[in-house]
């Protein structure tokens, strides 16, 4: 036997028993429409990233230690000893980013040719779900890192499910495994990161593509040539028995063409730039006052630093609900009538506003309210004037204010970060109580310290704060109140070595 | 259809090429995570960077920085290299964050050292006067150290002294035995500390080696051992 004839007996064998060709052919040579050119390679490239991160994804769970004495180590550990570890990582982490990147192109490209109307409204649908499930994978794939980064979007996370009214706290539990972030949590995202998120996103991805064969591919939108629901399906079908290509190999050819440009363009950053993290080791003791979020979260950042303080738990909460009701809805809004651009201009306008008002946020997120300066805490020496002449539990509250990265927010002398107020004069504003309860609790953008400063730690911070003042302005005072530390008048100058210790 | 045939031709091997050379050139690809610096390891250019990026905002001189002065002489004519790298791979006390590699961070041993070497050839000069610490603090006698307190520091630092208290135990409860020893021994001139390894009025020795330990040892038993001892 001759071995082309061997292998046609073999796929006979196959057929026979699966129908496996007769399940395939039809998906290689469906008809597509002739002048759908470029425009659609959109939806394979972000196929081929999914594929990518599947497979690269496989690997690293081979290799990660999901629990959370060890990831970090882990982490350095594939980075630094597997040969080409670095490399997976760098691939996985950067494949994230531009999956993100091309499914929004793609949604955009759907959105701008209307091809969510009639028939294909659930393939909008399907594809507004795994828009949700792909930016949950990477948020959880940021946790994955359980560098500090993980663990200021965590402690975020968990402060926007503190704000559901009622069940908040049970949202909470939920989310991190209990009260706090600790090695409950890992195990937890680790489940969704690996289980059941890319298991949503699997099911999702063939529910994408069996509507896809069933729908048909849309045409290029032509001016005047509308939607019309009872009469298009038998239109399209016509159209393409007359005028359709074969996918494969007509359409199929830029595809791969794109997808092969991506591929180098996602190995060229890879090597280039290399992975993402692992940051500082995560330690409940340091909040990282640099909370960077990953790219495609950036600008919900930016959004939130926006927000007057008062809005925040009704924006945070409803804002998100609003997104996906809005999203989904849009198919059923309009289903038919016209679909080219031109004679949509409202659409295009709201997409373009869409696409700046992101573009707009991610720059507010990379730059401006959430750049506290870095280090802040480790460059900018307390000033002179605000050590002289103060108690050493003072001068280690000093300690406390550069050691728990104050300093990055809050300028002293006019060097720090301006992200919360100067605090040169803050005993003037505030009074003991009130400063211990601004750090303990946070409030705003101010992030809350609570537990992760102890009462020595606290005490001797408050003690520093109420003798940053204006050396002839009065502390702060609650009329009728105590205050529970005494308030010393600060003396001018610099003690005097006197001769001690001679008796 | 041409072009587009071209590119097909041409993406195959392009790709594979890519995939090839980066392979080759593993070790060498700017994006593979670096485990050392760039900079001239221990140069002053090198020192002043890492110095003035990461611990001045604690460590400056004179009175400026609310811990131990680095820049300023005194410190490194009370301390030796070896407790100095220590302090920076693995922290002090509740306040000096740790810089080594065991918690993640950007320091390697050698670099720890390297920075150490370099601090002091910038602010070092003169050699180190006894009693010098050698990073474990030496025992002492806590009854002996009480008495000592009560004639050389009381006058500052008793309940009428105006430098404010050092037995405080919310202030003991931040503080290191080894970061006592240096305030006693080293001092802080520009906050009117004085330091005990200088000749001091009738005491043309400063403290000695016992002494010190026995003062530490003194201040080290006013610290509170757990939280809960420390509630009234
Ligand atoms: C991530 C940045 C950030 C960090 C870190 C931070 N703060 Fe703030 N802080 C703010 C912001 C922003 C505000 C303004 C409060 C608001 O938004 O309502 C603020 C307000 C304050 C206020 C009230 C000021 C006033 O004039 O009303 C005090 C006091 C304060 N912070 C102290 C601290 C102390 C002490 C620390 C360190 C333990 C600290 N902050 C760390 C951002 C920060
Ligand atoms: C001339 C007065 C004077 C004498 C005598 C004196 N000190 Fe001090 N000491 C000060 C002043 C002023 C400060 C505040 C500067 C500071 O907080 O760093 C201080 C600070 C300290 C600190 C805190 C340093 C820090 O950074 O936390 C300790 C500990 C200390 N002294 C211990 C002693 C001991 C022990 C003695 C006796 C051997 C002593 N002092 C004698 C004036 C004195
Ligand atoms: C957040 C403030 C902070 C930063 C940043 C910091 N330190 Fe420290 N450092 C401290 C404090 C506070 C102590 C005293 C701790 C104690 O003994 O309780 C200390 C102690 C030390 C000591 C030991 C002093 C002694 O007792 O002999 C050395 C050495 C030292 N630091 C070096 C450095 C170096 C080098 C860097 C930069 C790489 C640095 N520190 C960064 C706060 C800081």
């Amino acid at each position: 036997m001759k071995a082309p004839r061997m292998f046609g007996v073999a796929i006979d064998w196959v057929e026979s028993r699966t129908g496996a060709v007769a399940f395939i052919a039809p998906l290689l040579t469906h008809h597509v429409p002739r002048n759908a050119k470029w425009w659609y390679v959109f939806g394979s490239a972000t196929l081929m990233f999914f594929t990518i991160q599947i497979v690269t994804g496989v690997c690293l769970a081979t290799l990660y230690a999901p629990s959370a004495a060890e990831a970090w180590e882990s982490l350095r550990y594939i980075d630094q000893q597997v040969p080409f570890g670095w490399m997976l990582r760098a691939l996985h982490g950067w494949s994230s980013n531009a999956m993100v990147v091309m499914m929004a192109i793609h949604m955009l490209q759907v959105f701008l040719h209307a091809s969510y109307k009639f028939p294909r409204e659930l393939n909008w649908v399907t594809g507004v779900f795994l828009l949700f499930t792909v930016l949950a994978l990477a948020f959880t794939g940021q946790v994955m890192r359980w560098d500090q980064d993980a663990y200021w979007g965590l402690g975020i996370g968990a402060s926007i499910a503190d704000r559901v009214p009622l069940i908040g706290n049970q949202v909470r539990g939920l989310l991190l495994g209990g009260p706090i972030i600790g090695g409950e949590t890992l195990s937890r995202f680790f489940a969704l990161h690996v289980f059941v998120l890319p298991g949503a996103a699997i099911g999702l991805v063939g529910l994408h593509l069996a509507l896809i064969m069933k729908n048909g591919i849309s045409e290029m939108p032509k001016p005047g040539a509308t939607v019309e629901p009872a009469t298009y399906r038998a239109e399209y079908e016509q159209r393409m028995e007359k005028d359709g290509v074969p996918f494969y190999p007509d359409a199929a050819q830029r595809d791969m063409v794109f997808c092969g440009a991506c591929l180098v363009l996602l190995v060229v950053l890879a090597a280039v730039y290399g992975p993402f993290g692992p940051g500082g080791q995560p330690d409940p003791t340091l909040i990282d006052t640099n909370p960077r979020p990953d790219y495609p979260f950036l600008w919900i950042f930016g959004a939130v630093s926006l927000l007057p303080p008062a809005s925040e738990t009704a924006v945070m909460l409803v804002a998100p609900l609003v997104g996906v009701l809005v999203l989904v809805a849009v198919p059923f809004l309009a289903n038919a009538g016209e679909r080219a651009p031109s004679r949509r201009p409202g659409m295009v306008l709201v997409a373009a506003l869409a696409v700046m008002a992101v573009a707009a946020l991610t720059w507010e997120g990379k730059t401006s309210p959430w750049s506290p300066v870095m280090d802040g805490w480790s460059a900018l020496p307390t000033p002179s004037h605000f050590l002289t002449g103060r108690t050493p539990l003072e001068v280690q509250g000093a300690n406390v204010f550069q050691f728990a990265q104050c300093r990055n927010c809050h300028s002293l002398n006019g060097l720090g970060g301006e992200r919360g107020p100067a605090l040169d004069a803050i005993a003037t504003r505030m009074t003991a109580d009130q400063l211990m309860r601004q750090i303990q609790q946070g409030d705003g953008n101010m992030p809350a310290f609570g537990r992760n400063l102890d009462s020595a730690q606290m005490t001797a911070l408050v003690s520093f704060l109420t003798t940053l003042r204006p050396e002839f302005e009065a502390p702060a005072v609650i009329p009728g109140a105590q205050l529970p530390l005494p308030v010393r008048q600060m003396p001018g100058e610099v003690a005097t070595p006197v001769a001690a210790g001679t008796q | 259809m041409n072009a587009l045939r071209l590119l097909r031709a041409a993406s195959l091997p392009s790709l594979c090429g890519a995939l090839l050379s980066s392979a080759g050139a593993c070790d060498r690809l700017p994006g593979r995570p670096e485990s050392a610096q760039v900079a001239q390891e221990g140069s002053p250019e090198w020192t002043a960077h890492v110095f003035n990026t990461s611990c001045r905002g604690c460590h400056a001189q004179g009175s400026e920085g609310a811990a131990v002065p680095l820049m300023d002489n005194a410190y490194w004519r009370a301390a030796t290299d070896e407790q100095v790298t220590q302090a920076v791979l693995h922290g002090q006390g509740v306040l000096m964050p740790a810089f080594g590699p065991t918690v993640g961070g950007p320091f390697t041993p050698s670099q720890a050292s390297a920075l150490t070497r370099g601090m002091r050839a910038l602010w070092g000069g003169g050699a180190v006067r006894s009693p010098e610490m050698s990073g474990t603090v030496v025992a002492g006698n806590a009854t002996n150290g009480k008495a000592i307190f009560d004639v050389a520091c009381a006058a500052c630092h008793g309940a009428n002294g105006s430098s404010g208290s050092v037995t405080d135990p919310m202030y003991l409860r931040l503080v290191s035995d080894q970061g006592l020893w240096t305030a006693v021994v080293a001092g802080r001139r520009a906050l009117g500390s004085p330091a005990w390894n200088e000749p001091m009025p009738g005491r043309p020795n400063g403290l000695t080696t016992t002494e010190v330990a026995d003062v530490v040892a003194y201040l080290s038993s006013e610290r509170p051992r757990s939280m809960s001892e420390m509630q009234p």
